[in-house]
């Protein structure tokens, strides 16, 4: 479990002199605190004695007045050096996980599930936070007070000590004891908690067969009784939890009550003086948070660990999609060419696309038409790398794709992706997502290419308009219309329309196309469509099935063949004369 | 984002509505809830008893000084101010007594008697009954020159005391190792006492925290079951999830933590003062010096902390909201080669954060210190002017020692203020977005002069039904068609026709913005949904089952007899893959039963919808890849379920189109064809042209 901790290494070594600074002041805190039952001490015995000055008791308060403004400046200090730190090597770590999970591909997105990868940076974020605070200072604040503590008290009195601190050891094994208790009960809480949750997304997410049958009623008796479980589960815990802290205050009690009588007697026989007497109670007082400290330190260390273990394993990741070294840095025009691409998905056998032969020259436009599922999304992820193809298949101006540095290459294609994901941001950074300079006047015109600007008059703050998570404010139409912009706003020189105009209508259609033409002309476009209307203006097509090409050539050419684009055709061209005659 | 940050301004450190709200799920557990209370009372009486037995120890055992006052010389109203005069306690002339008793006289009258040399400075031990006890008479006839002694009682000046060595001095002093002893026997006691009653209290209050939390999760469970789809769609699952579980799960900490420790907080520190108050009122009020300046930084503090507390949170949730959409959507950002830029926004609130943490820091490390600082310069305070009072005899030692014990523990609970400000302050949130959920209204209204359905016939009426899910999106227009008792009808058209909507109209998952739509000539509006989703049942077309058994599935909690499910797997043909199966009926299925087939998920919805024998049925056929042999027990499945009910069928399986009695063609919402396969074929229309494409979706 310790190697675990490796990570955090550099951080530690970068921050060892805040540590050192801290951990000094740290000690000086403890060494106040020692020494304020001493000045006590000494108060009381001068006043014990029955003679005394009281100017002599009012340098005593003052010393101790004195004493307590260093500790308190002191212990400022030592959280102000060391959770500083902590708090540092948190963010810093939270970056290098950022960094780290941004050159990840696809394939480990597919695996990975956005809660977990979340989780990494909360809770975990949080378990190492405290080992590399709390931790180290129950440590070190345990280890020395402990055996300062001791040595005063030894050499006090030996037998004295050696009695009355015998019960405090029971706390330390008692935590750590306790600690396995509670952390299995706690995992059951866990366990609970999930089957919980896990009960509530069940439902809410097959709400409507709930309501079909009408079962929410019954539904809801079944929660209560999975909540009734986890009620219990968290009862067993409060059960020993509850017990936990009486109990150490019962045990420090006890230590009291034998220093009690022990020390009372031997304030009575005068071996021990009344303002000893009083020290000795203060710094027993003082020993029963480092008892419980000792065993809290193993429990977080332990925890930390485990977080720390998730957080290497992504950090372990190697990207699999990643720039080649001496990677192409130049312009790319946009010729592409497909040779014998057969792909499957890492993960299955099957592939999605079968020797794929193609040539899509420089100012061209391709056309793709197939069923869902036939493979065209595929395609088009594979000239980013989003998804990798085998060495050798696919080349951008007569270089293999792989040759490119991974920004060149995907500077140089400006997707609309299917699902057309926004960020919650305003339209204008939505649109401008993707350009470097993306100037007013540009926005402008990819925003009157997509026709969205006619909506802005139904949005609130028009371009400074923020879409919500993910879009959720937005129509469909909108979504696809705004993700168009903001691809056509990055300076490309292949453009790639995944299916990027079903939501709108036909005659917005033909006026977008009638702009975006113009506006790449020279540049390579990849239409993917299910309508001919779309697709007729393409200089090539190809209908995809089952990750073949089964048909290719130009509309006016496929249209006289029998076969699914024909099809197709005549079916959209009904659809069309029946619209026409509303 | 943005409304998060709204959320925050709203959000008030102590909302007396929100907990009022809070405070009805405490009803039921109100006596359990005092109890608790009860028991705190008591265990924190029994720990601020255990001071005042140390005091009481040095004091009476330890250390029980005596004085000398000369009986014959003092002014009887000073000797009547120490009690009456015991005559056991006088010695040649002097009267020994308790040191404490000075502080019933006044300092002038003090310095009178010392002055005149009628009162002593030395303090002496009493040593009772020594006639009785043989072995102390025998070192009193050994020692004559220490002790003065009339017929009872003895005397011995203490500083004396150290010429004696040990074993003596237990002999002379055996009445106080007793006395002593029999205090620890109670502080014993008391210990026990405590350790049952904070465990007692502990225990009770997280038991009414947990029923609390128990009775919320249900309630909001419950109200979020009841939600209209138009509220669910529109909320991520994780969100309304989040709303049940975790939300709920802070509230909790305001009982288990907040209420507990402010309570006990509360009644030790008022505790302390009124002991304080007992042991010497003079010291007492010195004490109470030092209470301005902690009320003040309390209050300080609770502002600064309020701020901070703030900014993390927001801090918080920007990042954590730009975390989840950018992993979600980190697709985009790769590719437009984003990555600089997204992590130089991660950095951004990054660094917020941090700035926000540190800020934190500062006022939490700063309050600590304060507080320690502000109790120890109350011990050094009290010591001074206890040094003070304990020469003019106005205290014991014992009660300064009490007084420097007690003060520690009147600062023990402002210490972790800060934690418990942070929870309330948490608690106040999660309860603000639970209670927001449980105010929302989106519900399917119901009739307020309701018609039941009994049995029905099943005439189903689409009288010029529009609907939109979102406004500017109409899905149907003007949508007008019948279908007769016991027919089955089949609906085609292409994708985003709008086929699938007919099926959550008619049972009401969404309220028509226009039109009418009627079963059995009653409009559905004037029929409750409960009664009216009872006749009227669809198998949807992404077949959702739970996790559970596939006759838990079947069932869904319902009164069904295992006869009927057989007959219902039997007819839909489901049993013969079932039977397969090594734990048949009783077959656990994982999460979305991903350890069956499409096509036997489609089954198991089937005998489902049998099952549960509605009079209509609305049927949205499946599209996706179905094994052959699947398919085949899948077409002799519908031929049974669509039997002897009126069904809608929206169909893409030309031999369910062709066993309809009659097909409607659907197109962009409107009704484009409609009549028999053959009439549709003749015509030549969409229906033909869908037909010649095998009804595939594209």
């Amino acid at each position: 479990m310790l190697k675990e901790f490796k990570t955090l290494l550099p951080y530690f070594k970068k921050y060892s002199l805040s540590y050192l600074i801290g951990l000094f002041f740290l000690v000086l805190t403890d060494g106040g605190q020692l020494y304020i039952p001493q000045l006590i001490r000494r108060a009381i015995d001068m006043i014990a004695s029955g003679s005394f000055l009281l100017s002599n008791v009012m340098i005593l308060s003052a010393q101790m007045v004195g004493i307590a403004f260093i500790i308190a400046v002191s212990r400022f200090s030592w959280r102000y050096f060391i959770h500083g730190s902590s708090r540092r090597i948190e963010q810093q770590l939270r970056e290098k996980l950022f960094v780290h999970l941004q050159s990840l591909s696809s394939t480990f997105y597919r695996k990975a599930k956005t809660g977990d990868l979340m989780a990494r940076f909360t809770n975990d974020m949080r378990a190492i936070r405290m080992a590399s605070a709390m931790a180290l200072v129950a440590f070190i604040d345990g280890f020395f007070m402990t055996i300062a503590i001791l040595v005063i008290l030894f050499s006090q009195n030996p037998l004295l000590t050696l009695y009355s601190i015998s019960p405090l050891p029971i706390i330390t094994i008692g935590v750590i004891f306790f600690g396995r208790i509670i952390g299995e009960r706690f995992r059951r809480i866990q366990e609970g908690f999930s089957n919980l949750s896990e009960m509530a997304q069940e439902s809410i997410s097959g709400i409507r067969v709930l309501k079909t049958f009408v079962r929410e009623k019954a539904f809801v008796k079944r929660f209560a009784r999975t909540n009734q479980d986890y009620t219990e589960r968290n009862m067993a815990l409060v059960r020993i939890w509850g017990l936990f802290f009486p109990l150490v205050a019962f045990l420090a009690g006890i230590t009291t009550l034998i220093f009690l009588l022990l020390g009372g007697r031997a304030v009575m026989e005068g071996s021990l003086s009344p303002g000893e007497f009083t020290a000795f109670l203060s710094y027993l007082h003082m020993l029963i948070w480092p008892m419980m400290g000792a065993g809290f330190t193993i429990n977080m260390i332990q925890r930390a660990g485990a977080s720390l273990g998730r957080i290497n394993k992504i950090l372990n990741e190697v990207p699999d999609i990643s720039s080649p070294p001496a990677a192409i840095t130049h312009r790319i025009d946009g010729n592409i060419n497909i040779r014998n691409l057969t792909f499957s998905y890492p993960e299955s056998q099957e592939p999605v696309l079968s020797d794929i032969s193609l040539d899509i020259p420089r100012g061209s436009i391709l056309g793709i038409l197939g069923k869902i599922a036939s493979g065209k999304s595929s395609l088009v992820q594979l000239l980013p790398r989003i998804l990798d193809p085998p060495d050798g298949t696919l080349f951008i101006d007569d270089r293999d794709i792989k040759s490119y540095e991974l920004g060149t290459l995907r500077s140089a294609i400006g997707m609309v992706p299917q699902d057309g994901f926004l960020f919650s941001a305003s339209i204008r950074e939505n649109i401008a997502f993707g350009s470097k300079n993306g100037n007013g006047d540009l926005l402008k015109k990819v925003a009157c290419i997509s026709t969205i600007d006619r909506d802005f008059n139904t949005f609130p703050d028009g371009w400074d308009t923020i879409v919500g998570e993910r879009g959720v404010t937005l129509s469909g139409g909108q979504k696809q219309r705004v993700a168009m912009s903001r691809a056509l706003a990055s300076d490309a020189s292949i453009y790639i329309f995944d299916d990027s105009l079903s939501s709108v209508d036909t005659e917005t259609e033909d006026f977008i196309l009638r702009e975006l033409f113009p506006f790449i002309s020279g540049k390579t476009l990849i239409l993917i469509s299910h309508r001919i209307s779309t697709l007729k203006a393409a200089d090539h097509i190809i209908v995809l099935d089952k990750g073949r090409i089964i048909q290719q050539g130009r509309h006016d050419e496929l249209i006289t063949v029998r076969g699914f684009y024909a099809d197709i055709y005549k079916l959209q061209q009904l659809e069309e004369t029946i619209r026409r005659k509303k | 984002m943005t409304d998060t940050t709204g959320q925050e301004e709203v959000l008030k450190s102590y909302d007396s509505a929100l907990m009022k709200r809070l405070l009805a799920y405490l009803k039921p557990y109100l006596a359990v809830f005092l109890l608790s209370i009860g028991a705190l009372l008591l265990a924190t009486a029994g720990e601020l008893y255990i001071p005042i037995l140390i005091q009481r120890s040095i004091d009476n055992h330890i250390l029980p000084y005596h004085r000398a006052i000369r009986v014959d010389s003092a002014p009887g109203e000073i000797l009547n101010k120490l009690d009456t005069v015991q005559t056991d306690f006088v010695i040649d002339g002097i009267y020994y007594f308790p040191t404490s008793r000075l502080s019933d006289l006044s300092v002038l009258e003090k310095n009178y008697l010392k002055d005149k040399g009628i009162l002593s400075s030395e303090n002496y031990i009493v040593v009772k009954d020594y006639n009785r006890k043989p072995r102390i008479k025998s070192i009193l006839n050994r020692y004559p020159d220490f002790f003065k002694a009339n017929q009872l009682n003895a005397v011995i000046e203490e500083k004396d005391l150290s010429s004696f060595d040990r074993e003596s001095l237990r002999i002379i002093r055996g009445d106080h190792y007793r006395g002593l002893s029999f205090i620890g026997l109670q502080f014993l006691f008391i210990l026990i006492g405590v350790l049952i009653f904070t465990f007692s209290q502990v225990y009770l209050l997280a038991y009414v925290g947990q029923m609390l939390m128990k009775d919320m999760r249900t309630h909001v469970f419950d109200h979020t079951l009841g939600l209209s789809l138009k509220f669910i769609d529109a909320n991520p699952v994780g969100r309304l999830v989040t709303r049940i579980t975790n939300d709920v799960e802070t509230i909790n900490e305001l009982f288990t933590t907040v209420i507990s420790s402010l309570l006990r907080d509360a009644s030790l520190m008022v505790g302390v003062l009124a002991v304080l108050f007992i042991l010497s009122p003079h010291l007492a009020c010195i004490t109470l010096l030092s209470l301005p300046p902690v009320i003040v930084l309390a209050l300080i503090f609770r502002v600064k902390a309020r701020d901070a507390f703030r900014r993390v949170r927001q801090a918080v949730s920007q990042i954590n909201s730009f975390l989840s959409e950018h992993i979600s959507g980190m697709r985009i950002v790769q590719l437009f080669a984003q990555e600089k830029q997204s992590r130089e926004e991660f950095n951004k609130r990054n660094r917020r954060l941090l700035k926000a943490n540190l800020g934190e820091m500062y006022v939490f490390a700063s309050f600590r210190p304060f507080i320690d600082l502000l109790s120890s310069v109350s011990i050094a305070v009290i010591i001074y002017f206890g040094a003070n009072f304990l020469v003019r005899d106005m205290i014991s030692l014992g009660i300064l020692i009490a007084f420097i014990n007690l003060i520690r523990k009147f600062y023990e609970p402002v210490r972790d203020l800060s934690e418990k400000y942070n929870i309330l302050q948490s608690a106040m949130a999660g309860a603000e977005r639970v209670f927001e959920l449980l105010d929302e209204k989106s519900i399917i209204s119901q009739p307020s002069s309701p018609i039941f359905l009994d049995r029905t016939k099943g005439n189903i009426v689409f009288d010029n039904v529009s609907f939109q899910y979102k406004d500017g999106e109409t899905v149907l227009k003007n949508l007008s068609f019948s279908v007769e008792p016991g027919e089955t009808i089949a609906i085609v058209g292409y994708t985003g026709a709008g086929k699938t909507t007919i099926a959550s109209l008619l049972t009401r998952m969404w309220d028509i913005q226009e039109g009418a739509i009627l079963i059995d000539g009653i409009n559905i509006r004037d029929i409750p949904t409960s009664s009216l989703r009872r006749k009227v049942q669809s198998v949807l077309q992404d077949v959702f089952l739970f996790s559970g058994s596939i006759e838990s599935n079947i069932r869904l909690e319902c009164s069904i007899s295992p006869e009927e499910i057989e007959r219902a797997i039997k007819l839909v043909k489901a049993d013969t893959f079932i039977n397969k199966l090594p734990q048949g009926l009783e077959t656990e299925l994982n999460e979305r039963a991903t350890n069956l087939s499409m096509g036997q998920r489609q089954l198991i919805s089937f005998a489902r919808v049998l099952a549960h024998n509605p009079d209509i049925l609305i049927l949205d056929e499946a599209t996706g890849n179905i094994d052959t042999e699947t398919e085949k027990l899948i077409q002799e499945a519908l031929k049974n379920l669509l039997k002897a009910r009126t069904s809608l069928v929206i169909a893409h399986r030309l031999s369910t189109i062709r066993n309809a009695d009659r097909i409607i063609v659907l197109h962009r919402g409107e009704l484009l064809e409609s009549g028999s396969h053959e009439e549709l074929i003749r015509k030549r229309g969409m229906y033909f042209n869908l037909y010649q494409m095998q009804f595939q979706d594209i």
